[in-house]
């Protein structure tokens, strides 16, 4: 296990919790996924997990080693990308360069993997000039080309993707992925669902400091998905009072149900119990010598069960902030 | 082989944070006096103690504020690395906050070493070659390094603590004026001199450290050098305790 955090918890003063009992693992070549609303904790878990402050309670353990002994040997494995810009008075080539020479990276290496960062992040055009008058999202690229000089077997990243086009993120994400393949962990924060669904094998929704939920994507999506989209179509028109009949059927077995749609031929609804109402209508259909010309259940996104999930927990639960009593 | 990292934090904050112009204008400014300054006070001013002319006594004083100048250089990688969270970036790495600070310390003496050989090499034409014994050198530069460890500690340790720019560098301004102005760098002190004015040019640590090179340029070095030393080594030894305790409450996070 590369990455081990148990009962994790950080207070900036006392009884003001920003994380709190925070527990999850992270494999070699897995990418885990901290999603979260603005404030919800992301960037001082980061920061806890890489040093930068200490747990004020439980802890974590950095490659089997627990976190507050963590020292040089742990910090050279590591990778980290800040939410926070940081960049040295320099070109973007030099700072790469300077980047990989404070690392202790041979030069010759790190002249051509400078070469090939600046042609993955596209920042060849931009590579003589000074990275505060880049654009936000040459700046972004730059950060994380930058954090890629060096050698890592877990990597930290703080919204990587933030300002940056849909195009410029596939090939970030691509690239991170492919490095994930080969073996590289990564800790990402994103508040963009759909690159985490893309990315991570597992994902940890933080709300308020604490983690909600984590899991698989696919798990999370079936577990907090509330209620999903039924589309179904008949290959005539409903008459008499075949409408009223099925709509009274959905009524009564639909949990949450919602019509989004009638049509003389078709139904469109919301309901939690999705695949069960699906066999009713075909039952349904069946018994009065209907034909299904298409029923079909879209899946929920990532991005509907994180809303579902923290709607629901906003509701529901205090706010990891408070002390308990 | 990979160098120390220490020395990989020197030879980064030398080229990370400093431009030729900052460069140009923090070694050009004493240089600039030196000649001017110098040559019009030289006209004006028939003798000055035992260095015998004006500019012979100017030139070892801005030999001993080049301890500041370095202080200021490194004070201001420090202060520049908060501002653009590469102290984080830096934390985040294979590096321990000694490390960072030990090499924030030394680039402070490297850059008043850079300052003293500038000064010497304008100073040359103007004064000829002091003819120091090995003796008087390692003096010199032994003031220099305590006097980089004292004025660079300080700083870093002010600049720890603070976390607005504004502040940081009206501090430093403030400090480095007052500390050149009021010592003996660029004129005596004698019994004609406001008491006041006296106590404080003998309370700046920066007057010891000139009056210490100035008595090694003039082979006049003794015991009050000793002392003056003394309490240089003691003030650095509190600065450095001062800009480890800063260090250690060092918060990390945005600043001004």
């Amino acid at each position: 296990m590369v990455l081990r955090v148990d009962h994790l918890g950080y207070s900036y003063s006392p009884g003001q919790f920003a994380i709190r009992e925070l527990e999850f693992e992270v494999g070699r070549g897995e990418v885990f996924g901290l999603l979260g609303r603005n404030g919800a904790g992301k960037t001082t878990t980061v920061r806890v997990l890489t040093t930068l402050l200490a747990p004020t309670e439980g802890t974590a353990y950095l490659f089997g080693k627990e976190l507050g002994k963590c020292g040089r040997a742990e910090r050279a494995r590591l990778g980290v990308v800040l939410q926070a810009e940081s960049l040295d008075f320099v070109s973007v080539e030099r700072n790469l360069t300077l980047y990989a020479f404070l690392w202790g990276v041979p030069r010759e290496v790190a002249k051509s993997r400078a070469e090939e960062m600046l042609a993955l992040f596209e920042l060849e055009a931009v590579r003589q000039r000074k990275p505060w008058g880049l654009s936000g999202g040459e700046r972004r690229r730059f950060q994380v080309a930058r954090e890629l000089m060096h050698e890592m077997e877990l990597l930290f990243l703080d919204e990587p993707t933030v300002g940056l086009d849909a195009l410029t993120r596939k090939r970030i994400l691509d690239y991170l992925a492919r490095r994930a393949r080969q073996g590289l962990s990564i800790v990402f924060t994103t508040h963009i669902l759909q690159e985490a669904d893309q990315l991570c094998h597992r994902i940890g929704v933080l709300q308020n400091g604490r983690l909600r939920a984590h899991g698989p994507p696919a798990e999370i999506k079936r577990k907090y998905r509330g209620a999903r989209t039924v589309e179904a179509e008949f290959e005539r028109e409903l008459v008499g009072g075949e409408s009223a009949e099925l709509l009274e059927l959905l009524t009564r077995e639909g949990e949450g149900f919602s019509p989004v749609a009638v049509d003389p031929n078709a139904f469109v609804f919301q309901a939690q119990n999705a695949e069960d109402l699906v066999a009713s209508i075909s039952r349904w259909a069946h018994g009065r010598g209907l034909t299904l010309e298409r029923i079909s259940v879209r899946e929920a996104t990532l991005e509907e069960a994180f809303v579902h999930l923290v709607s629901e927990e906003a509701v529901s639960e205090p706010p990891a902030r408070t002390e308990l009593a | 082989m990979k160098l120390p990292p220490v020395v990989r934090l020197v030879v980064r904050n030398f080229e990370a944070n400093l431009d030729p112009i900052t460069l140009l204008v923090m070694f050009g400014q004493p240089a600039f006096l030196i000649v001017i300054l110098g040559t019009m006070f030289n006209q004006l001013i028939p003798s000055v103690g035992a260095s015998g002319s004006y500019i012979s006594f100017l030139v070892p004083g801005m030999i001993a504020s080049q301890m500041i100048t370095g202080a200021v250089l490194a004070g201001r990688v420090f202060w520049l690395d908060r501002r653009w969270a590469m102290v984080e970036q830096i934390f985040s790495g294979p590096f321990l906050r000694a490390e960072y600070l030990a090499a924030l310390l030394i680039t402070a003496l490297l850059f008043s070493l850079v300052g003293v050989g500038i000064m010497v090499l304008i100073a040359l034409p103007l004064v000829g070659i002091p003819g120091l014994s090995a003796a008087e050198l390692a003096v010199i530069l032994g003031t220099i390094a305590l006097g980089s460890l004292f004025f660079g500690g300080l700083l870093i340790a002010i600049g720890g603590r603070i976390r607005s720019a504004n502040l940081y560098f009206t501090i430093q301004s403030l400090l480095q004026y007052f500390l050149i102005f009021i010592s003996t760098v660029y004129y005596p002190v004698s019994s004609k001199t406001p008491v006041v004015l006296r106590a404080i040019v003998y309370a700046n640590p920066l007057t010891y450290a000139a009056n210490t090179v100035r008595d090694a340029f003039t082979h006049n070095f003794g015991p009050s050098d000793l002392v003056a030393g003394a309490v240089l080594g003691g003030l650095a030894a509190v600065a450095f305790v001062l800009a480890v305790a800063s260090f250690r409450r060092l918060e990390l996070g945005p600043v001004q």
